[in-house]
This record gives structure tokens, sequence and C-alpha cells, in this order.
């Protein structure tokens, strides 16, 4: 391998840039007309234009993708996550044009990357899973029997999905018809596939899942695991690894769960299997993602191997340099997913022009962000800006480390919801590690839950004063009283010709 | 923001601010842009801190030994993590204060709060709306967001229409 194209966009093209350089292979990289000036294309060897801004003419676009790769020359392409990671067709595609996909193959990806086939590949692995439907659902009438024979409350979910497009929890029997269209339509329009599944609703889980890394050679190990229980309609904001609440036993069960689906499928490459977990540790099959996940940092920091650069070796054909006795696991990670959205005004986007960037660093922090001062967020893709790591010896440490590297961190010129992770990382709950998935929701909703201000209020009026001072200073130039009402006179003729 | 003798006989510049909510008056000596030591009236209060510009918009506040890193952003301020929000008053400004004698009587617009792309518009001219209804989706960042009515009314205008790239504060639909 010695050319690699990165059919992605943003942090995670650069990160996988990254580790291309480090590996002395060289880099292709793709964009669309809004990220001629993106920093993953500042980073690469090469780099050709896609198409228009939006995803469908450009980051989607598997056919432009792989004559680039062939004009190019590039001898495998890495997907990265979203746009066509998970698309069996594309990964057929790289090798019918005599390219690498770097995951996995496509016939593991059919059947591990569908969540109603992944649910049966689960229960012929013998795992554990949530009770509900193993296949789509025909229509609402199927979905009322289905809930009914499980009990409610029941969690609709799309066949397709992710991100928590087309979910929908229901609590009562006469709310599942209308939940059940909205589900299904909201599925067809996010992945092209109105199919809709349904499963108990667990109460208060943490969200859990395994990193798992496997070779063409049958070698497959677990690489601990990573706790994602922060999140907001669905989406993650901060996840960790370890888990404060698996111990080594837990772990062994789950992971050696995991590496038995995998390996039932002939899954190669990185891959997660995501679980929850109840209250009393059960454990339940989730779904699988057939893909390096935006979170795979955490796990990077504690186990201290490079996924992606294994990722690279695997799809050269090389066998995993460890056994699951070499995997060990040595302190804390936490990653905050910095995101373009405003928590003041119901976590609206906020795309536009960063007029100001100052990033913390300093011991055990690392980010990986593809913005810099002056680049302008395009409004087309998602509105992730950067993930800060901080790693330490113990959990309590990363996240003292992490407040630290927050306070320094200043994001200018957009919104970003760099704030909301203070409020939460002083939560005495999430100290506790006492978290599930509906834990950021309800602390949301909690008004008075807000981080009482360490800054005086004459230190905050008076470095206004100085800065508004300051400003006037470079416009206009401080005139005598005399001048001063010429200015005014003349202001008053502006005001008049308007 | 303006020019007056403070109390001391110097000549000092005053700003008028309004910080988090709360109406403060800030007399500076006048030579603030060069920075250094300098004594500031707070509200009648004296104070003194020693300021430094470190770049446009970076400031490094020193007040009574603790240190202060102060970045401008727009209307706000961050100061160690926290971010606050001003408004410069100028005192020989004729506008009266913005949102002021504005109630809900007459035709309200529905703003865009960000940019996006217009994926549906749920209205038309003429139909009546309740308070809280959904009117328009936007999409930005592959997020739908549904903009909803400030009042019960009609729809008196529709200004958009689907596909329409839309930036922050435009105006959508007015209901009247």
């Amino acid at each position: 391998m010695k050319k690699v194209l990165i059919a992605n966009r943003g942090e995670i093209a650069l990160r996988v840039i990254r580790a291309c350089r480090e590996m002395g292979v060289a880099t292709v990289a793709v964009y669309s007309d809004v990220d001629r000036g993106a920093l993953h294309v500042l980073h690469a060897d090469e780099a050709y234009r896609l198409g228009p801004a939006p995803a469908s003419e450009s980051y989607l676009r598997g056919d432009l993708i792989l004559e680039i790769a062939r004009r190019a020359g590039a001898d495998a392409v890495h997907p990265g996550y979203g746009f066509l990671s998970e698309n069996a067709e594309f990964a057929e595609a790289c090798v019918a044009a005599g390219v690498t996909f770097i995951g996995p193959p496509a016939s593991a990806m059919r059947v591990l990357g569908s969540k109603t086939k992944a649910r049966q590949a689960a229960d012929a692995a013998g795992m554990p899973r949530v009770p509900g439907s193993v296949t789509g659902l025909a229509d609402v009438a199927e979905a009322m029997r289905v809930a009914a024979g499980i009990g409610y409350p029941v969690m609709l979910k799309a066949a397709a999905g992710g991100g928590g497009k087309g979910m929908r929890a229901v609590s009562r029997a006469e709310d599942l018809a209308a939940a059940f269209t909205a589900a299904s339509s909201e599925a067809e329009r996010s992945f092209g596939s109105g199919e809709v599944y349904l499963e108990k609703l667990i109460e208060r889980p943490r969200h859990i899942e395994i990193q798992l890394m496997a070779d063409e050679h049958g070698g497959c190990v677990y690489l601990g695991e990573r706790e994602c229980s922060v999140q907001r309609r669905h989406q993650k904001v901060i996840e960790e690894a370890p888990s404060g609440v698996v111990g080594e036993e837990l772990r062994r069960r789950m992971g050696e769960a995991a590496v038995r689906l995998a390996l039932s499928a002939g899954y190669v490459n990185a891959g997660t299997v995501e679980f929850l977990v109840d209250a009393e540790e059960n454990f339940y099959f989730l779904e699988m993602n057939t893909r390096l996940q935006v979170e795979h940092p955490v796990t990077e920091m504690v186990t201290g191997l490079d996924l992606v650069q294994m990722q690279l070796r695997v799809a050269m054909g090389e066998a995993l340099p460890l056994t699951q006795n070499d995997v060990r696991l040595r302190g804390h990670a936490i990653e905050c997913r910095i995101y373009a959205e405003d928590p003041d005004n119901h976590f609206f986007p906020s795309p536009g022009l960063i007029t100001r960037l100052i990033q913390p660093s300093g011991p055990g922090i690392r980010e990986d962000y593809a913005v810099y001062e002056g680049w302008n967020v395009p409004l087309d893709y998602d509105p992730m800006l950067s993930k800060l790591v901080a790693f330490a010896e113990t959990r309590e440490k990363a996240i003292d480390r992490m407040l630290r590297a927050l306070d320094e961190y200043v994001i200018g010129g957009i919104k970003t919801n760099i704030g909301l992770f203070r409020r939460i990382l002083m939560d005495a709950d999430f100290r506790a590690a006492r978290i599930d998935t509906g834990y950021l929701e309800r602390l949301l909703a909690d008004e008075a839950s807000g981080v009482a201000e360490r800054v005086p209020k004459d230190v905050v009026a008076v470095a206004a004063a100085l800065f508004a001072a300051s400003a006037r200073r470079e416009t206009v130039r401080v005139v005598d009283a005399a001048e001063e009402s010429r200015w005014a006179v003349a202001g008053r003729r502006e005001g008049l010709r308007l | 923001m303006g020019r007056c003798g403070a109390a001391g006989g110097f000549e000092a510049l005053t700003v008028w601010l309004e910080v988090e909510g709360e109406k403060r008056r800030v007399d500076l000596p006048n030579e603030v842009a060069r920075g250094g030591v300098m004594e500031c009236v707070i509200d009648g209060r004296s104070i003194t801190v020693d300021g430094r510009f470190l770049q446009a918009g970076v400031l490094s506040l020193l007040v009574a030994g603790r240190q202060y890193r102060c970045v401008l952003d727009g209307g706000s301020v961050v100061i160690d993590g926290g971010r606050f929000g001003f408004e410069v008053e100028d005192p020989r400004s004729l506008q009266g204060r913005r949102g002021a004698g504005a109630g809900t009587a007459g035709p309200r617009p529905v703003k865009s709060p960000m940019p996006g792309r217009v994926v549906r518009v749920l209205v038309e001219v003429g139909q009546e709306v309740e308070e809280g209804q959904a009117v328009v989706v936007i999409e930005a960042m592959k997020m739908q967001n549904e903009l909803k009515s400030p009042k019960a009314g009609r729809v008196a205008r529709v200004v958009v229409g689907v596909g329409d790239a839309v930036g922050s504060g435009d105006v959508l639909v007015v209901v009247e």
C-alpha cells in the first residue's frame, strides 16, 4: 500500500492522513466546493475536487471517488466514518476497481450493518439482546402485536439507521400508530429505507460499546469498552474509556460475545459492538458499527494502540500484532465532542466564520480537529468541530484535566457547546459515574443546575469597557470638544439623509 | 461611550454597559489603548487594574495580583472559560431601546435562527395558525429544525420556498 485516498472530510480525514504520513504512505484528499480551504486538503499530498457542497453530489459520489483513485493511482480507499463507510455497494465497487477498501468485506457489512440482519446474527451467536422484532415491521398492525407481546414502553428504530434518526420511544399503545408513521418516514428521508423494527425500552440503560479489531487470518481481539451514555437526542456528547462501572469480569463477557459475533460473520478490520447495560449489569446487543468510530481516540489512549495504523496494516493482509492477552488497559480517557451549535437556543446549528481560535494543550491533552482561525464552517455537513480528549491515571484526574483544557479553549465567531461540558463535568452525578442515556436530558431540564461563575462582575465590566474603548480608538481618534460637535453635526446630517 | 470630566478632575472615557443584564458605568483613564496600570471607576467605586492587550481582542487583566485572560468574541467576553454577554450603550444615540414597546399585536415575523436550507414550508398565505405551530422546516448541518409561529393568527406572507438558502435572521414567514 503506497497511496491511500481518504473518502471523507473534517477531523477524521485529517486523522487518517496523519496515520498514513507516519507510515510513509502517500495521501489523496477529495473535497467539495465549500471544502477547498478545509484543513484535510491542506495536509494531504494530493487533492482533487469532487463536486458541489451537498454530500449527495460530493462525498457520497462513490463513482467519482473511484475515478479519482484511478487517476491518482491510489491503491486503497479509507472511508472514515459516515458518508460511504458502511455502504456495501461502495466496498464492492472498490474491490471491482482493484482498490483496497480499508474496512470490512461487503459480505460482513451486509450481515452486521443492517440492524435487523445483525439481530439475527446476534441470536445465532448466542448474544443476549433486547426483546423485540427481529425483522422489519410490515405495518402498524404488526407493530401493535409485537409491542403487546413484549409490553410497553417500547422503542421504534430504523433498520438502516444510526445517529438517532428514525427512533421513537412509545409508552402507550394509543401512541404507537402515529410514532410508527413518523419513525418510518424519517427513516425513509434519512436512509432511503423506511424499514422500522421495535424492541422493549430498557429503563435508564447505559450505552457501552466494545472496540474490535480483526485480521484476515481469523485473529480478532477486543480492545476494551467505551462508555457513551452522555447523549442528547441519541447523539453522543461525551465518551470515555474505560467505563466507570465495567469490571474485569463484565468486560471479558462483553468482549468475548462481541468477538463471537464478528467471527461468525467473517468480519475483518475495525468494528464496534454496541450494548445497552442495565443497573443489574445485564448487557443487551444493540447494533454493530462496521467502521471506525468517532470516539476511537479514547480507546487509543488507554490501550496505547493506533487504531488507524492497525486498520491499514490489516487491510494490507498483515496479521494482528497482538493477542487478547497482550491487550492492557491503562489510565482513563474522556472525549468531548465540540459541536457548532447553540446550547442557549435549542442547540440550533451555528455554522459560519471562526474569528478566534485558542486551543488547549499541555499534559494529557489530545485534540482531533479540522478547524482553524478564519475557517468558514459549512452548513452542509455534521456540526462537529473537534474532539477534545483528556487522558490521566484515573477518571477523576481525567475529568479535572478536561475542565482545565476547556477553560483554556476559546472558539469565537460561532456558537459552540464548550460551556455545556463544564456544567456536565462539574455535576456530582457525572463525577460519580451515575449516568445513563437519559442523564444529559435530565441535567438540561434542571435549570437550577447551572455552574456558578468564578469571575467577579467588576472584572467582567472592566474587561468589556476596555474592549469597547479600544475598539472605538481604533476607528475614531479621540477628538476635542469642538471637533466632537462637528462629528455630531455630521452624524445628524447622515441621519437626515436616511 | 462619551467623554466627560470625571470626579478627580482629569479627562476620562466613560463607557456605559449592560453586562449580563445589569447596567454598569465604567470610567477609564484616557490612555487605555496603551494599556498598563490604570485607575478605573465602576459605578462610583474606584479599582486599580493592569490591562495589557496581547493582540487584538485578547487582554490580560491583573486585578490585585489575580490574572484574567479576557478574549473578545463579538458581543461577549470570555474569561476563564466563562462567557459573558455585554452591550455598549451610547447615550448620544437617539434610537430607543431595542424591543421596547414591541408587543404581540401586529404582524410578527418568523426568522431563521441560523443559516440553512428550507426543506419544507408547512403553511400558505391566508392560513390560520396557532401559537407554537410549526411553519417552516430548516435544515443545517444534517439537523432538521422546525420553526414555530410566535403567535396565533393568519399567515400574511410566505417569503421563502423549498430549497432556498437562508441566512441567520432572514424573515421566512409573517404572521399577523
